[in-house]
């Protein structure tokens, strides 16, 4: 690698970063009221538990942070996922990882384990997102055809999907399955800074367990002889990435339900500008993907619908599509 | 149940005892099929639609389907007849109710005797106010099926009573009575009244009426005292605006509901953000309701509202107090009162 092309891609990062930070300050001026918000941060700031600094705080502030720190999770687990998988259709939603992420946290909540014991809701996420992912390397681990993965995802999808249905259905609250619409398309809505306290630690732990692996990543596209002759301990790199991602994934889930189509759509429009290396598409994915479910949560607030549209809605709309190209590109260039 | 299979014979006794309990000359000239919150339709279509199954079961109705090109008139006439002639015998003694609201009622004001069959919502502490009554009844799911091996001499329903069910239930020739939720204080009355007309108890629904009217009236505040300030918070996020019976309570209650300044519906979602910057004094939010969680009920429990007790009086309701409006609107109306009482005091002195 040129000494320039590094810089170029420092540059990229700062960008996305940088970019990602400001819409996500930004939205902390957009709601469904008016105030001013530098009032109210001055009054938060200085301890007045006035009106307006509740609702930036208690309000604005959680859902920032969630749609940055859940973007960033979508987009790294995406890029993580296509470089272990060296498949550029695989993303948590689409292989059911998501999906089944929202059965764990749904087998936790409406238990009630979760009221018992919080960490319950976020955990139960992970193990329902671990499960998935091994079942997936089961049935479509290293290098299966594009066919066998996306198969493998539709099964996984159904399944989890029917469970998460079948444990709502099973509630005895009358509202319980109603919700199904939330844990299958997610939603900012009203999120708390609890919840903040109890996904953002694990979602870090999980992006650090994924960004560690880029150099393992990219030596992984020269072929896995190559690269263990390089010194990477392969099936180390697979725990970790398929660890790190459930962790990541799985709390996001558990306090947002499965929003779709990050994963997929942002490591592809980023890969060009890494020089197509898995490695370097990490970070970089990961900013993308806060910048990008943050102005797609600042759309829904925008958008003039009652009830509030649910996010995973809007990135379906624009991401379904984007697999849909991707899929008939994939047709036309294997005869 | 078997003298009265010879009057289910007759033509549908039903529309002429869906009026107003005391039968009047201009009640039963005036017998028409579009009373709002009953469908006095429903058994004469029983007639009409009935398979030949039923007729089987039950000859008598034979006469019934002659009868759908015969004036209103006619079937009025018949319908005060009977009314006039012998109200007792028009007691159904096989009750079912396929609704929490009609449940309610039936456990109100039926002998407990001839009810056949409640929901399984009726018995929830949490979610009804008759539970304790309910709890010897068998419970049903709702369903057609589960009304037919009652046996039933009439199905209550209400407006949520899947159409399929409905349908299900006329073409196997059960009399079915649907009562919609009212909205107005004088449509809980008239409901009351057309609920114990339909089970042979006007004489209880009146008295149910007015004992409702007089304890409410005794709840209630001075109309002419300060307002304070109000906005409720529902599950998902719904309040509750003007033109609503909830709204005619809270005026009982010396309270003004808000959502009336912010252009909002009858029922409709309002995000929390907006609540909080509403600077309300009172916000009424459904208590938890008992048993297992949902993300409906756990908005209610977003630290927010905490922290807003601070700046206004958090006010928790259970919601079966309104969920099927009734006699139980007069506890609501005191609870509101009792809580909101020093703040109504504070505001008289000002």
């Amino acid at each position: 690698m040129t000494p320039g092309a590094d810089k170029a891609h420092a540059g990229l990062l700062l960008a996305l970063g940088f970019a990602a930070f400001a819409v996500a300050l930004a939205s902390l001026f957009v709601g469904y009221v008016h105030f001013d918000v530098f009032t109210a941060a001055r009054d938060a700031l200085a301890g007045r538990d006035s009106i307006e600094a509740l609702a930036l705080v208690q309000l604005r502030l959680p859902r920032a942070i969630l749609g940055a720190s859940i973007g960033f999770t979508l987009g790294l687990s995406g890029a993580a996922m296509q470089g272990l998988l060296r498949n550029p259709l695989a993303d948590p939603g689409v292989i059911g990882v998501s999906g089944g992420a929202a059965f764990g946290a749904v087998a936790a909540f409406y238990t009630g384990l979760s009221a018992a014991f919080a960490l319950a809701l976020p955990l139960g996420g992970v193990a329902g997102a671990i499960l998935s992912a091994l079942a997936l390397y089961g049935l479509a681990g290293r290098g299966a055809g594009t066919t066998t993965l996306i198969l493998a995802g539709v099964a996984i999808n159904s399944f989890t999907g029917a469970l998460t249905s079948l444990a709502l259905n099973l509630s005895p609250n009358p509202y319980a399955v109603f919700e199904i619409m939330f844990w299958l398309m997610g939603s900012l809505a009203d999120r708390s800074l609890p919840q903040v306290a109890l996904a953002l630690p694990l979602m870090v732990v999980g992006w650090i367990a994924m960004l560690s692996s880029a150099r393992a990543l990219d030596a992984l596209t020269l072929g896995e002889d190559t690269a263990e002759s390089l010194g990477f301990d392969l099936r180390r790199l697979r725990w970790k990435l398929v660890a790190g991602s459930a962790l990541a994934v799985g709390a996001s889930v558990a306090v947002a339900g499965a929003i779709g189509f990050v994963g997929l759509v942002v490591p592809h429009l980023l890969r060009p500008w890494v020089g197509h290396r898995p490695g370097r598409l990490l970070l970089a994915s990961g900013f993308g993907g806060a910048l990008a479910l943050v102005v797609a949560d600042l759309g829904v607030r925008v958008l003039p619908l009652q009830p509030e549209l649910k996010l995973g809605v809007l990135t379906a709309l624009v991401g379904a599509p984007f697999l849909l190209a991707l899929v008939f590109r994939a047709r036309r260039d294997e005869p | 149940m078997s003298d009265l299979t010879g009057l289910m014979a007759t033509p549908s006794p039903w529309p002429g005892l869906s009026r107003p309990s005391t039968p009047s000359r201009q009640n039963c000239v005036g017998v028409t099929d579009n009373d709002v919150s009953l469908q006095p339709e429903a058994p004469v279509q029983n007639g009409s639609e009935r398979s030949r199954a039923d007729g089987r079961d039950n000859p008598g109705h034979h006469d019934r389907s002659k009868l759908r090109p015969v004036k209103l008139l006619y079937r009025a006439f018949l319908a005060c007849l009977i009314l006039f002639a012998s109200p007792a015998l028009a007691k159904p003694t096989r009750l079912v109710s396929l609704n929490q609201c009609t449940d309610e009622l039936a456990l109100r004001l039926a002998d407990p005797e001839n009810i056949a069959s409640v929901t399984w919502l009726a018995q929830d502490a949490g979610n009804a106010n008759m539970a304790l009554a309910a709890r010897d009844k068998p419970a049903n799911q709702g369903t057609a099926e589960e009304a037919m091996a009652y046996r039933p001499d009439l199905v209550l329903v209400g407006a949520f009573t899947p159409p399929t069910t409905r349908a299900m239930l006329k073409q196997i020739g059960a009399p079915v009575a649907e009562f919609d939720p009212p909205e107005t204080l004088a449509q809980v009355r008239q409901q009351i009244r057309d609920f114990a007309a339909v089970i042979g108890e006007p004489a209880r629904g009146e008295a149910l009426v007015a004992e409702m009217d007089r304890d409410l009236d005794a709840a209630s505040v001075d109309p002419r005292g300060p307002k304070l300030k109000t906005i409720i918070l529902r599950p998902n996020g719904y309040t509750i605006g003007p033109g609503s019976l909830v709204d005619e309570l809270l005026a009982r209650a010396g309270l003004e509901n808000m959502a009336a300044r912010l252009d909002i519906g009858t029922y409709e979602q309002i995000s929390l953000e907006r609540i909080a910057d509403l600077d309300a004094d009172v916000l009424i939010a459904n208590s938890e309701i008992a048993g297992a969680p949902s993300l409906a009920t756990e908005g209610l429990n977003h630290p927010i509202v905490a922290a807003l007790s601070h700046h206004m009086r958090v006010v928790a309701l259970p919601a079966r107090l309104w969920t099927c409006p009734g006699p139980a609107l007069v506890d609501a109306v005191k609870q509101l009162v009792a809580a909101t009482r020093d703040l109504r005091a504070l505001a008289q002195a000002r």
